[in-house]
């Protein structure tokens, strides 16, 4: 056992191009599907993310989810998210969003299984944090400052998982103050009191399993609709060019089940297609996750 | 006890943070010698505000800067600097966060003329603090 755990961290250091998905929110919304089908009430989930961002930065990102199983057919998730960024402007880390979502599977097709998930993600900071009283992009923050709606749909047929989400920003707490005109780097956007669209998800998941191993390969499309804006140095607000549209990002799960109530999982990713402007610092060049999770 | 833990609970997340040292940053040159003042004006705090000090704009070749001279405010969050066409924020220049360097560079395409006054401004919470009406200097 500690000798695939020392492979498995191997392998997640070894990566040098994945990716992933941007955002812990609509991003994580397929695993909300899966807790309500589990036998046990209570189950917990501790997950490490590592990730590549934009201009050399890079994250660590933990969290911890809680599930509550109520009935056979009904599940509460909460989840708490931490994200630490270090890069040419320093190292930033602060708690970020937490997550209440419940999930309600409905009765069994012959041959499809559906349930649906209606939530909401509430931030922790108004992402407006700081290094030194300097003010930092959003690829230095922990949240966006949004106070998110999170809808989503699944169904699963024969060894096939579709998910389709939406997450919809429904009350703005963002007081970022970045200007790049007034910062040492080009690098990032001017995201100054920024206020984020809409997302909408479609996951292809098909499951294999062998023995104690299950591989997930996953497919995930996202589509930010519309584009992003913030308040430029004059006092008006402004679209950001190119920060609507697609991602495309391929997605591993690898998970080695322990014993029954005991599992542990990999997750790689990478991006096939992204976005011309990525001011909100949601995405990443790659990501490696180790998660564990136990059932009682 | 129970609210007392949530309560603990609720600041643990809200106060558990890093922050490392600024490694990237512009450095601002001090005003040059051969900088000509164009405007200046004294700062008044708003109600229940206390503020002290002076506005300075020069002219170094093309380039206008404001320097806050002998200057001081009562502690505010997410304080800014703005350059205003009146006394109050409605048409304004944000030159960026209220620091210890006092040194702002007002961009290039701003009509310096145009605005009367240099307001500090707390942005997070639409909150003005003090007010420096611009006087010409001949």
């Amino acid at each position: 056992m500690k000798n695939l755990f020392i492979i498995a961290l191997l392998f997640v250091f070894a990566i040098n191009r994945a990716q992933g998905c941007s955002d812990a929110g609509i991003c994580s919304v397929g695993n909300s599907f899966n807790d309500v089908e589990k036998e046990t009430k209570n189950n917990l989930e501790f997950g490490s993310i590592f990730g590549s961002g934009e201009a050399d930065v890079t994250y660590f990102s933990p969290y911890i989810t809680y599930t509550r199983k109520f009935t056979n057919r009904f599940a509460l998730s909460t989840k708490v998210t931490y994200s630490q960024a270090q890069g040419n402007f320093g190292t930033r880390g602060q708690f970020g969003d937490g997550y209440l979502i419940g999930n309600y599977l409905w009765k069994s097709k012959k041959t499809a299984q559906w349930s649906t998930l209606l939530g909401m993600k509430f931030p922790f900071t108004r992402s407006n944090l700081k290094i030194n009283g300097y003010s930092l992009p959003l690829d230095y923050q922990a949240s966006l400052g949004t106070f998110d709606l999170i809808v989503g749909s699944n169904v699963s047929y024969k060894k096939w998982d579709f998910n389709a989400g939406l997450q919809i920003p429904v009350y703005n707490i963002n007081a970022n103050s970045y200007f790049k005109e007034y910062s040492g780097s080009t690098d990032f956007s001017s995201t100054n009191l920024f206020v984020r669209k809409p997302d909408a998800l479609l996951r292809a998941t098909y499951t294999y399993t062998h023995s104690k191993f299950t591989f997930k390969p996953n497919v995930l499309f996202l589509y930010h609709l519309g584009e992003d804006t913030y308040e430029n140095i004059f006092g008006k607000r402004e679209s950001i060019d190119g920060s609507d549209g697609l991602t495309v990002n391929g997605n591993l799960i690898t998970g080695y089940e322990i014993n029954k109530k005991n599992s542990i999982e990999l997750s790689l990713a990478t991006p096939f297609v992204v976005r011309e402007t990525r001011p909100d610092g949601l995405t990443r060049g790659f990501t490696a996750g180790i998660i564990y999770k136990v059932s009682f | 006890m129970k609210k007392l833990f949530l309560l603990t609970v609720l600041i643990g997340f809200t106060s558990c943070q890093v922050e490392g040292e600024l490694t990237q940053d512009k450095i601002d040159k001090p005003i040059e010698a051969t900088s000509i003042l164009k405007y200046s004006g004294t700062f008044i705090g708003t109600s229940g505000i206390n503020a002290s000090g002076q506005a300075k704009i020069y002219l170094e070749g093309t380039q206008y800067r404001v320097k806050l001279e002998g200057f001081s405010v009562s502690n505010g969050p997410d304080l800014k600097v703005y350059l205003s066409k009146s006394s109050s924020p409605s048409e304004f220049v944000n030159l960026g966060n209220l620091t210890s360097s006092t040194l702002y560079n007002i961009p290039s395409e701003v009509n310096v003329n145009a605005y009367s006054h240099v307001l500090i401004h707390c942005q997070q919470y639409n909150h003005l603090f003090a007010i420096a009406s611009l006087t010409t200097i001949n």
